[in-house]
Parts: structure tokens; C-alpha cells; sequence
């Protein structure tokens, strides 16, 4: 049995006045009119959200009853920014499983509904409490920060090139209306920002957004009895590390995306990413992040991330256009709504319809990779038509 | 319009008698890690229990000597409860060893430095590893 995307749907990212079931059905909404489907079609609902940040603790079922899927689910995912891509294992599962024909993935996040501090003290507990944030104070930006510093000496990558991936994603997300940063960037702009968590500055770092997403998936014998137009699903890798920082091997890259991106490619034979893919969305939650995942994945060797990015071979025309809507750095990060954005991201380019942000396609084939903490959580996706 | 929730305040009671000594130590300027009786795997933080064979015995061995550094931060942003720091704070992975520690550095310092350890509590009266440059 095959698995395909039948509808996608994704808010604008950003500061929203609105509650969580509404967000999220605003995704749902536009993913059941792509799928040209009703809610009554769909078997089981997924709902992806890290929710430690917004005031109502257990969202799942507010949301499905909001989104008219009561008695369908839900089945709540949590894997904080690699979330969605749970929600989307998941609902996949259903379907492989045979207990599901048709199910829906929602991802979904309410960021901003905390003061920063208040934020950042919540990201900073995403490793091991007790033996990092309680003592240290570690924040999401400073685990980042950490592993940058180890790059940046084994390899000299420069803070030039980490600008480089935000200019590069500011410029995309410009042509992007649903990005919450829809703005370019100067490189000296980016390089002459204050620091955050040295050596990572301000531009350096995604947005704290509000943001939905939602898929739809179905078998391909649904697909076929109803006639719906698919994106496949191709291959999927999962992996994970270690909650403490003191017990990774190495700094200078991350063990669950180089794991889950060996599944993902054995399982699409996939033996030259950069030849065999037309398009692929990295977890940039950080610009050091996206140069470690092009390395980690295999579209360069190790150590040349930083020339990836540098000489445009991550850009549209280049090798491997990646992040084309605009990445976590400019498009936003909704921890929950950020796999399934990328999913959406796919769907859109597979099926020609990104409009300026369009890439050439010659082997419709297209690779998500999304990362929860920095590598506790691993996934990698090939989609394809 | 925007509504202010309710208040919700948590302060966890944490349980940590299982590595009681781990705290103690840090009180007397001792660092200390386990070591698996069973099948030999070090674990820092300690942990009585082994995540390698699902032995629970376990060695507790001091972690001595000088480290080096393998990452580090400086925070020039401060999360909730740490407001009582008034300028930038580095954050430090070393290793000493087989094992790998985390801590606070008092000096600046670089990926591949050398660092010895001490501890000592913050303002708050939690007590943490602090790296001085050697």
C-alpha cells in the first residue's frame, strides 16, 4: 500500500489574536477545500502540538471539537519541533495500519502568548532540567550556540557565512505572503546584529510565531476510488539522541539527522540526494542548523556547509534550492505547525503551484528534514509524484 | 482584544534522593559521575541506574584533573528565574576524561581550551560546576 497527501492547508505565521482551535482550524479549513473533501470524509484526526507555551494545557480535543472531529480521535503528538512531523508519522500509520482510510494531521502552535523571558525559559528546559536549565540556565538559542562554536572552530565556518543562509531565506520569505518575516535582509544587516548567544546573533535566530498546518492523507486505493490528485509519500527515517548535551559523541553536527536521513534514503532509493531531489525543506531554526543539515544529509561533506550556502548551491538556480518559502529563519517557527508546514511547502512545489517560488522540476522528488530540540528528535521525509 | 489568564505557578518538588550524593559532592567541591559495575558505561550526569545494561549497581568515581573544552555559549539573553544575572553568562561542555561535565565558566574561553573545575552556588543557592581557564 501507498500513502499519499491529498490537501494541504497552512496560516500565515506570526502574531495572531486568535485561540489555538482557531488557528488550527483555519489550516484544517484550507486543507479540506485542497483535498476538495469534507470533514465527514475523514477517519481519524492527529494533533500535533508542543503547547508548553500557550494557556490551554490540553488542546487537542478543544481543537478536534472545534474542527467538527469529535469522535474521530484525536490522537495527541508531542515532539517539540519536530511535532508535526510526528502528527504526520502518525496519521501515515493509521493508514498503513489499515485502520484508517483517510486521516488528517494537524500541527499548531501558540507562541506569543508569553512574555520572552518567560519563552525562553520554557525552550531552555528542552534538553535534561535538572542537569542543564535548573543550574545553568541553558536556552533554546544557546544550545544552538554550542554546537555552532564546535562547527565554526573543527571546520572555520565564518559568521559571514551563517548571515549568508538568513539572507538567503529573508530573500525567499519576501515572495512569500503567509511568511511571518515576508522581508529581505542585508548581509551586513545580519552580521552586524547584537548577540543573543554567542556566537549566534539576533538574525541568526527564527521568529517566536503563531502558526497552523494541516495535511490530509489517504491510501491510494481511496485516492483511486475518489479521485484524488496525490504527492506520495517515498521514504521515511526516523531517529533521536540523547537529552543530555554531555552525552553526545560530537558537536559539530547531528547524529539523528544523519540516522534518520540513511532510512529515509534507503528506504526511496535514494543514492545522490542533491542529483535525485528537485527541492528540500531543513529545520533552520538556526543558521548554523541549516549548514549542519546539508552536511549531515549528504549534499556536501562534512565541513563544507558553509561553502554550500556560500557559493548559491542552496539557493533557486543553485544545486538544491532549500528553505524556497523561507525556512523556520523568516517563514516563522510554530514549533507544532512547522513539519506540516514543510509538508505543505512540498506539496505546493511537487504539484507546480508555488507561483514565484517555483522550482524546476526533473525528477519530482522533494526531502523534508525536521529536528525536534537540537537533534533529541529526528525525521526525514521524501515526498514524490 | 487580549484577556489575562488566571495565574498558574509552578514550582516543582524534585525528587532527587536516588543522586542525593551528586549534590552533597558539589557542596564539597567534589564532582562526581557513575560508572556501570556491570558493564563498564559512564554516565555524567550520574544515574543509578544503567541505561546500557539495566544494571543498578553502580560506582560513584570522582571526576578530577583538567578538561577541555568541546562547545560553549555566552548568553547575552536571560530566561525566566535567572534575572537575578546582571551581565552575559558562558555556558561550557568539557571533557575530563570519559566523561563529559557541563558548566559555568568564570573565564572566557574557546573551543579547545584547557579548564579545571570547582563549585560554588549562584545568588539563588543553586550549586553548579564552574570552569576557570588553566
Amino acid at each position: 500500500m501507498r500513502v499519499g497527501v491529498v490537501g494541504v492547508g497552512c496560516t500565515k505565521f506570526g502574531v495572531h489574536e486568535k485561540t489555538i482551535q482557531e488557528l488550527a482550524f483555519d489550516a484544517v479549513k484550507e486543507a479540506l477545500e485542497d483535498a476538495n473533501l469534507s470533514k465527514d470524509d475523514i477517519d481519524i484526526s492527529v494533533v500535533g502540538t508542543s503547547n508548553t507555551r500557550g494557556y490551554e494545557l490540553m488542546p487537542a480535543v478543544p481543537i478536534n471539537e472545534y474542527c467538527g472531529f469529535a469522535g474521530k480521535g484525536p490522537i495527541r503528538v508531542e515532539a517539540a519541533c519536530a511535532t508535526g512531523s510526528a502528527a504526520f508519522y502518525t496519521a501515515y500509520s493509521s493508514i498503513i495500519s489499515g485502520m484508517a482510510d483517510i486521516a488528517i494531521a494537524i500541527g499548531v502552535e501558540k507562541m506569543t502568548e508569553l512574555n520572552t523571558p518567560t519563552s525562553l525559559a520554557v525552550g531552555g528546559r528542552s534538553g535534561s532540567y535538572l542537569w542543564e536549565f535548573h543550574q545553568y540556565g541553558t536556552t533554546f538559542p544557546g544550545y544552538y550556540a554550542m554546537h555552532a562554536s564546535a562547527h565554526m572552530k573543527k571546520y572555520g565556518t565564518t559568521p559571514e557565512q551563517l548571515a549568508m543562509v538568513a539572507v538567503k531565506n529573508h530573500r525567499n520569505a519576501s515572495k512569500n505572503p503567509k511568511a511571518h518575516f515576508p522581508k529581505e535582509i542585508t548581509l551586513e544587516k545580519a552580521v552586524s546584529s547584537r548577540y543573543v548567544a554567542y556566537p549566534l546573533k539576533l538574525f541568526d535566530c527564527c521568529p517566536i510565531s503563531d502558526g497552523a498546518s494541516a495535511a490530509i492523507l489517504a491510501s491510494d486505493k481511496k485516492i483511486k476510488e475518489l479521485g484524488l490528485e496525490a504527492v506520495y509519500v517515498d521514504g521515511i527515517g526516523f531517529s533521536s539522541d540523547s537529552a543530555n548535551l554531555t552525552r553526545r559523541e560530537d558537536y559539530a553536527g547531528l547524529k539523528a539527522t544523519a540516522e534518520s536521513a540513511k532510512m529515509a534514503y534507503r528506504k526511496a532509493n535514494i543514492e545522490n540526494p542533491v542529483k535525485s531531489l528537485d527541492v528540500a525543506c531543513l529545520h533552520d531554526c538556526f543558521t548554523i542548523a541549516e549548514i549542519m543539515a546539508y552536511e549531515d544529509l549528504g549534499f556536501c561533506k562534512k565541513g563544507e556547509g558553509g561553502k554550500f550556502v556560500e557559493e548559491g548551491r542552496s539557493d533557486f538556480g543553485g544545486d538544491l534550492p532549500v528553505n524556497t518559502f523561507g525556512g523556520l529563519k523568516a517563514k516563522g517557527h510554530p514549533l507544532g505547525a512547522t513539519g506540516l508546514a514543510m509538508i505543505y511547502e512540498v506539496v505546493k512545489q511537487l504539484r507546480e503551484e508555488a507561483g514565484e517560488l517555483q522550482v524546476d522540476l526533473e525528477n519530482y522528488k522533494a526531502l523534508i528534514h525536521n529536528i525536534g530540540g537540537t537533534g533529541h528528535f529526528g525525521w526525514v521525509f521524501i515526498l514524490g509524484v | 482584544m487580549i484577556i489575562e489568564g488566571r495565574e498558574l505557578t509552578f514550582k516543582h518538588n524534585i525528587p532527587v534522593t536516588s543522586f542525593e550524593r551528586y549534590w552533597k559532592g558539589l557542596e564539597n567541591g567534589k564532582v562526581y559521575g557513575t560508572v556501570c559495575k556491570s558493564c563498564g558505561e559512564k554516565f555524567y550526569p550520574p544515574q543509578p541506574d544503567c541505561s546500557n545494561c539495566y544494571s543498578s549497581d553502580v560506582e560513584w568515581v570522582e571526576i578530577t584533573g583538567e578538561g577541555v573544552v568541546e562547545c560553549f555559549t555566552e548568553q547575552h539573553s536571560f530566561p525566566a528565574g535567572f534575572e537575578f544575572l546582571n551581565e552575559s553568562y558562558i555556558i561550557a561542555v568539557a571533557r575530563f576524561g570519559d566523561f563529559k561535565v557541563v558548566g559555568w565558566s568564570r573565564d572566557k574561553i574557546d573551543v579547545g581550551d584547557r579548564v579545571s573545575m570547582e563549585t560554588d552556588r549562584d545568588e539563588t543557592g543553586v550549586w553548579k560546576v564552574y570552569f576557570r581557564r588553566v
